[in-house]
């Protein structure tokens, strides 16, 4: 445990990243608080700037358009369980079992637990694990980790189960392991309701449940790790203030509207650039995380607009797609005053950051899929304190430590000292040729 | 005499006829003539329009469409449907990126090419051979064909870029125009010429017309579907392989529900999914339709929920009429 109290940690931070966001300071010194902290304090900061007003009428006609307020206020932002302090080059290295990629994970020492048997070494414990999509990169990275958390303990079978973006399809499986009395359930939900009947259901079954990276409507789930999107459309909005100095014409490329995904990072990106006057928003679309589609409303948007110096990307998909479809038009450096067009992305594919590395992407706020180790540690746990085996459960919600961007120079945003590309060993999917 | 009429006309007519006027060619003035009012709307509410970059992106966002389109427009006049185009394109392009490593732009093409034929002809054999309806039968590869790529992908994207001409396929240019767009062009009028000018193209609106009248009057009809759904498959695998070198990536998970998109343009370029009708050129007009809305749509900043809402009003706008027409016996 750290010396200090997190409460003193998250104080000290706020202080920090207030005397770093002096205006005018173009580039200020690193933080030596925690990221994570240093990032729920600006959060905090950002948030409340913006409770109070929004100068930029633009910016908070769409946010009220869109009710970002609505997500923003219940998306939880705290500390991390057990006093948890993440730093760059922590975790495991591993080959991924379902994606044969080789893998660094970030967390593999939070909630963190010894290979080997766990709990009662005569019994063998059943766990399921259930999601959505092996055809899908940041998915297929998720099992992957929480396959190779279940291979570490020789007394662990874990039964991993795709349910094809099938709602139902999800809770059939969760029911089938409730009748065949499993140890433990962990899923990752694609929507929020339809999965809470299902692990009420497995709770009243005395099975504990742990949810990865999104919620579902269960007020008795056992445990949630969630993610850090706040953290996400926050960095964009800071590297922005940081790159266009408060000012430009931009488009944005978002994913389904209501998406938690979409709500709190583009929520939280339009709270940090609210209060500067001079953004412009000249379109706003919906590609839904596909590829192709952001790709033709980036070029259709090109020829409609001659001004546009900033496109915002709720997501790696949207990035790509937006990229491709600037350098089609050979436009990467049309914004006004012969500039770079600046183009903010999240997700960090390991295509993406080769084109942060390239200079065409500007900056990338990580949200990792290795997270599924977390889930079966955090069930293990609860199975334990069922059992009586340990004397403390894992907490309710489990945070995933917020990340710094990644740009292709070092730089110190408002305390946050961001990470090049050589320096996130995190990234996942396939590697890219250079 | 209206292109539905020439349909009655062909249903009720012996298996074997002429070629359809060139007015019925055209896909129907009405849908040439929507096409230039959008256009002309689009001029005034965003005076880049028609600018020259502007039609080639519009071009080049329809032509990958436009092929699919140009292979289910063949399988519909037959009176089949392919529902399975989503699948086999991205199966294509899966298993010729596999072979990206080897270099061999040759291997990639080819296989990826060779790919879509065969699965064609695995549609054809089970449509036609099999006596499977081809919605049943399309419906089953759609989902094989996914999953194998799934499979054969592990789930992850494959990047095309260092095969130089696979890429240029996506992004190069030829004569001026946009390769994706040449072989638009370049494959609209072979089929043209093959619907219009060709005995092939009598027994495809025979078969789709009348299939008994057909096979009485000797058209091996069974050949005739297995190579339609060939022909699909070859476009299918063609479009993806145009669309995945434009953005350099091979996505296993890709084209999610394109099937529908082509449908639609089909049918709004005039095919009857009773079969015996429809023409080349209807479908490039009906993807020029559909390119124009979605990019003046873009250009007005349109949520994307609105834009489908707005495309299916066009098709209905654009449909409508032949329905009347047809509800009225005229």
């Amino acid at each position: 445990m750290p010396a200090v109290s997190r409460r003193q940690l998250l104080k000290s931070a706020a202080g920090l990243a207030c005397a770093a966001a002096l205006p005018g300071l173009a580039s200020t010194p690193a933080s030596a608080a925690p990221v994570h902290d240093l990032l729920n304090a600006l959060i905090k900061k950002y948030s409340d700037a913006a409770k109070a007003a929004m100068a930029n009428a633009d910016i908070k006609a769409l946010f009220e358009k869109d009710g970002f307020r609505d997500y923003l206020d219940v998306y939880p932002v705290g500390d991390l369980a057990g006093g948890f302090v993440w730093k760059p080059g922590m975790g495991a290295s591993f080959t991924g079992p379902y994606s044969k990629l080789q893998i660094k994970a970030p967390f593999t020492d939070y909630l963190p637990m010894n290979e080997g048997p766990v709990l009662d070494k005569a019994k063998t414990y059943r766990i399921g694990f259930v999601f959505h999509g092996f055809n899908h990169p940041w998915l297929i990275s998720l099992a992957d980790t929480a396959a190779w958390e279940a291979a570490r303990h020789p007394n662990v079978q874990l039964e991993v189960i795709d349910a094809e973006f099938d709602d139902n399809k999800m809770g059939q499986v969760i029911d089938t392991w409730i009748a065949k009395k499993f140890d433990g359930i962990v899923l990752w939900p694609s929507r929020e309701a339809p999965m809470g009947p299902p692990v009420d259901r497995a709770i009243a079954a005395g099975i504990p449940v742990v949810s990865l990276d999104r919620r579902t409507s269960s007020e008795v789930i056992s445990s949630e790790v969630l993610g850090n999107f706040y953290a996400n459309g926050l960095q964009q909005g800071l590297y922005l203030q940081h790159a266009a100095a408060g000012a430009g014409a931009m488009i944005c490329n978002r994913k389904d509207l209501g998406s938690t995904a979409d709500s709190i990072r583009t929520g939280s990106y339009l709270e940090v650039i609210g209060n500067s006057p001079d953004y412009k928003v000249l379109a706003n679309y919906h590609t839904n995380s596909q590829r192709t589609l952001a790709f033709k409303a980036t070029a259709d948007a090109l020829q409609a607009f001659k001004d546009i110096a900033i496109i915002f990307n709720t997501g790696g998909e949207e990035a790509m797609g937006a990229l491709d479809a600037v350098r089609e038009a050979g436009r990467l450096n049309s914004a006004p005053g012969g500039k770079k067009i600046i183009i903010l992305a999240n997700d960090d594919a390991r295509e993406v950051l080769k084109e942060i590395r390239a200079g065409n992407m500007d900056m990338v706020a990580p949200y990792t899929p290795l997270i599924g180790d977390i889930g079966i540690r955090a069930v293990i746990a609860h199975i334990g304190h069922k059992a009586g085996l340990l004397p403390e459960a894992p907490p309710k919600l489990i945070l995933t430590p917020n990340l710094p961007m990644i740009t292709r120079e070092k730089m110190t945003i408002e305390g946050i000292e961001t990470l090049t590309p050589d320096e996130w060993p995190y990234a996942y999917g396939p590697e890219v040729a250079s | 005499m209206s292109a539905v009429d020439d349909t009655h006309a062909a249903r009720s007519a012996p298996a074997i006829r002429h070629p359809a006027p060139f007015r019925a060619q055209i896909g129907g003035l009405s849908r040439i003539a929507i096409l230039l009012l959008l256009v002309l709307t689009a001029q005034l509410v965003t005076p880049s329009f028609l600018a020259p970059a502007n039609l080639q992106v519009i071009l080049m966002a329809v032509a990958a469409i436009g092929v699919m389109a140009i292979g289910m427009t063949l399988v519909v006049i037959a009176g089949e449907i392919d529902l399975s185009i989503a699948g086999v394109a991205i199966l294509a392009c899966v298993l010729g990126g596999i072979l990206i490593p080897t270099g061999s732009p040759v291997l990639v093409i080819g296989v990826t090419l060779l790919t879509g034929l065969v699965l064609g002809l695995i549609n054809g054999i089970l449509v036609a051979g099999l006596r499977i309806p081809s919605l049943i039968a399309t419906l089953g590869m759609l989902g094989i064909a996914r999953a194998l790529a799934n499979i054969a992908s592990g789930g992850q994207a494959l990047y095309p870029e260092s095969i130089g001409p696979y890429v240029w396929l996506g992004r190069g240019t030829l004569l001026g125009l946009p390769v994706p767009v040449l072989i638009l062009l370049v494959l609209t009028v072979l089929a043209i010429a093959l619907t219009r000018f060709s005995i092939f193209g009598q027994a495809l609106y025979a078969t789709g017309g009348n299939v008994k009248a057909a096979r009485l009057s000797g058209i091996n009809v069974a050949a005739v579907r297995i190579a339609v759904f060939m022909l699909c498959g070859f476009c299918a695998a063609l479009a993806g392989m145009l669309d995945s070198a434009r953005l350099s990536y091979i996505n296993p998970s890709g084209f999610e529900g394109i099937e529908l998109s082509v449908l639609a343009v089909t049918v709004l370029g005039g095919a009857a999914l009773s079969g015996g009708k429809g023409t080349i050129t209807g479908t490039l007009v009906a993807a020029l339709i559909i390119g124009v809305v979605n990019n003046l749509l873009n250009q007005l900043g349109v949520s994307i929920y609105l834009q489908q809402v707005a495309i299916a009003a066009v098709i209905l706008a654009v449909v409508l009429p032949d329905a009347l027409k047809r509800g009225t016996g005229k």
